[in-house]
């Protein structure tokens, strides 16, 4: 696979294979990953009563609970996602999603920002989208405000949210308004602020050319273990906080006020939960005004640790420090003024 | 990653779907409705997974993309997908347990401020524990009227002068989201059950001042723990 130079532009994307890479047949004796898969797999049957004694320990079984719970919840939205991506790569004509898109960037912005709401899922399964919306040629903005909205404003979500608060239409409305404006903020704002050199450089199949079912094998194999990898590691941090912060800390935060909405927004950050159940949780959250909720389900879609770890293995850790605090301080201003007029 | 290391990945993350969803034990960590998306979306990556073995054993046109070299990062995190699929083949983690009761928020008692009919007189009334303390938020318990009722939780520690607690968590899409709703249940005698026990208790709902319902029991089994953990 190649690594490819320049983000922005269509026409750097998809046929600029380093050469040496295609030729030679590999530096790595083949066949070296599966001795190694096995070597894993035995040296982890022979630690198994180390394991099953560490599971005896409350904190340690909630932990490992929790962290597989995620994994598991997120596969089949990440599978989605990677399928939506290697189809992209695979069957879409270059170039012409960008085309379709308009071509001033503030204009695409709110159009891939409303395109989101096609995509249903959860915040996983939007990052490989956007990582191959950026590799085609649609200019980052335009795939990060799509990144943003598609997992808090597609049907599935605003559904679940409509069930959560039954007989509060407003909040569902005030849920898509807050986070489509932000998405649309923070596309704009990257227009405006927005290096391209803070973004990793996409990888693009260099086979873009050969047999298209050969592309989309190819692609899903490699953007599934990519973002799989990642998604082990966000999931791994929300278990841990989730496990060594209790919940009822939140519980000591004034319910009203700018700083209930940091606090619900900081939560959210952390518990890491899918956006189609953090309405049911939010609806739980009494104590807190409407306006603060929604902070919480604002948030959460667009900025939490396991979307970071995701962000950070596919765009670059550089990128995802900002991103992830920009994001955060436009979508609780979103959510701030939303709230204040809607709900 | 090589290819065969990266398809051996995919293939064996799919299978670990797979068995969770024909054996069920999904149940566990999300919620019951999600056994069919698991088990598709498991079935996919067993055939990725199975085209990328051939395809590195020599079956089939190369990918162009066999070498493990050149994966500065991002490849290379793959491998920590085995984590998860080590810790359900070795140890499978347990259902959520009495650990973090205290710890969860508070359940979502009364949502929408429902008014239940009547419980039927003269027949024990099945119920989850959720509907048991929905109805004892609602009018200070009135729909209950003397008719006993049969619930189902785990038992969890708290420091109640007399009796014991049960919990059982509600989820709405995996465990991470889980809240617990929490009974205490009265007028058992002898040693209460230990702690993460599953129990069957039968009896009639009693008013409580401290905000936690309560249930009278007239008898109560242990039991093991059920397919679904969670309401």
């Amino acid at each position: 696979m190649s690594r490819l130079p320049g983000v922005p532009t269509p026409a750097s994307s998809p046929e600029a294979p380093p050469a040496a890479d295609a030729a030679a047949p590999g530096r790595r004796p083949r066949g070296a990953g599966l001795p190694l898969v096995t070597v894993l797999i035995v040296a982890a049957v022979l630690l198994r009563p180390v394991l099953t004694g560490l599971l005896g320990h409350p904190a340690i079984a909630n932990w490992a609970t929790v962290f597989v719970a995620i994994t598991i919840q997120a596969l089949p939205f990440l599978v989605l996602g990677v399928a939506v991506s290697a189809t992209i790569a695979a069957f879409v004509p270059p170039g012409l999603i960008a085309r379709l898109l308009p071509k001033r960037p503030a204009l695409a912005v709110p159009a891939a920002a409303v395109a989101g709401a096609a995509l249903p899922g959860c915040e996983c399964g939007s990052v490989p989208v956007a990582a191959r919306l950026v590799s085609i040629g649609v200019t980052p903005a335009a795939a990060f405000a799509f990144l943003l909205s598609a997992p808090a404003i597609n049907p599935v979500v605003l559904v679940s949210t409509a069930v959560a608060f039954p007989g509060r239409p407003a909040m569902v409305v005030a849920r898509f308004v807050a986070s489509l404006a932000a998405s649309v903020a923070m596309g704009l704002l990257w227009i405006v602020l927005g290096r391209d050199d803070l973004i990793t450089p996409q990888r693009s199949h260099r086979t873009e050319d050969g047999p298209r079912l050969t592309v989309f094998l190819a692609t899903a194999q490699h953007d599934f273990l990519q973002a799989g990898g990642f998604l082990v590691i966000g999931a791994g941090t929300a278990a841990t906080l989730q496990t060594l912060v209790p919940r009822r800390i939140v519980d000591s935060v004034a319910g009203t006020g700018p700083l209930s909405l940091l606090a619900l927004g900081v939560l959210a950050v952390v518990v890491a939960l899918c956006s189609e159940a953090d309405a049911f949780v939010a609806a739980g959250l009494k104590q807190f005004s409407l306006t603060a909720r929604l902070a919480f389900l604002v948030v959460g879609p667009m900025v939490d640790v396991k979307l970071f770890a995701l962000q950070a293995g596919t765009f670059g850790t550089r990128f995802a420090w900002r991103f992830s605090l920009a994001t955060f301080a436009v979508a609780v201003t979103c959510a701030g003024l939303v709230g204040w007029w809607l709900l | 990653m090589t290819e065969d290391a990266r398809a051996t990945t995919v293939l064996l993350v799919g299978a670990m779907m797979v068995r969770l969803a024909l054996t069920g034990a999904y149940a566990k960590y999300v919620r019951t409705g999600m056994g069919g998306v698991l088990l598709a979306a498991g079935i996919l990556l067993v055939c990725l997974g199975l085209v990328g073995v051939a395809r590195a054993l020599g079956f089939g046109p190369k990918t162009g993309d066999t070498r493990g070299h050149d994966h500065a990062h991002g490849d290379r995190a793959g491998w920590l997908l085995l984590g998860p699929v080590l810790a359900l083949l070795l140890v499978t983690p347990p259902a959520l347990g009495s650990f973090g009761v205290g710890r969860s928020a508070a359940v979502d008692v009364s949502s929408g401020g429902r008014t239940f009919d009547p419980l039927p007189a003269g027949r024990t009334m099945p119920m989850t524990l959720l509907e048991f303390d929905d109805r004892a938020a609602d009018h200070g318990g009135a729909s209950f009227g003397a008719t006993p009722v049969r619930l189902t939780g785990f038992v969890t520690p708290a420091n109640d002068p007399t009796g014991f607690r049960i919990a059982r968590y509600q989820i709405a899409c995996c465990a991470a989201d889980a809240v617990a709703a929490v009974v205490h249940v009265t007028g058992t005698t002898g040693n209460p059950p230990v702690r993460d026990q599953w129990v069957t208790l039968t009896g009639t709902f009693q008013r409580s001042a401290d905000g936690v319902p309560e249930l009278r029991a007239t008898s109560f089994t242990e039991v093991p723990a059920p397919h679904d953990p969670y309401e």
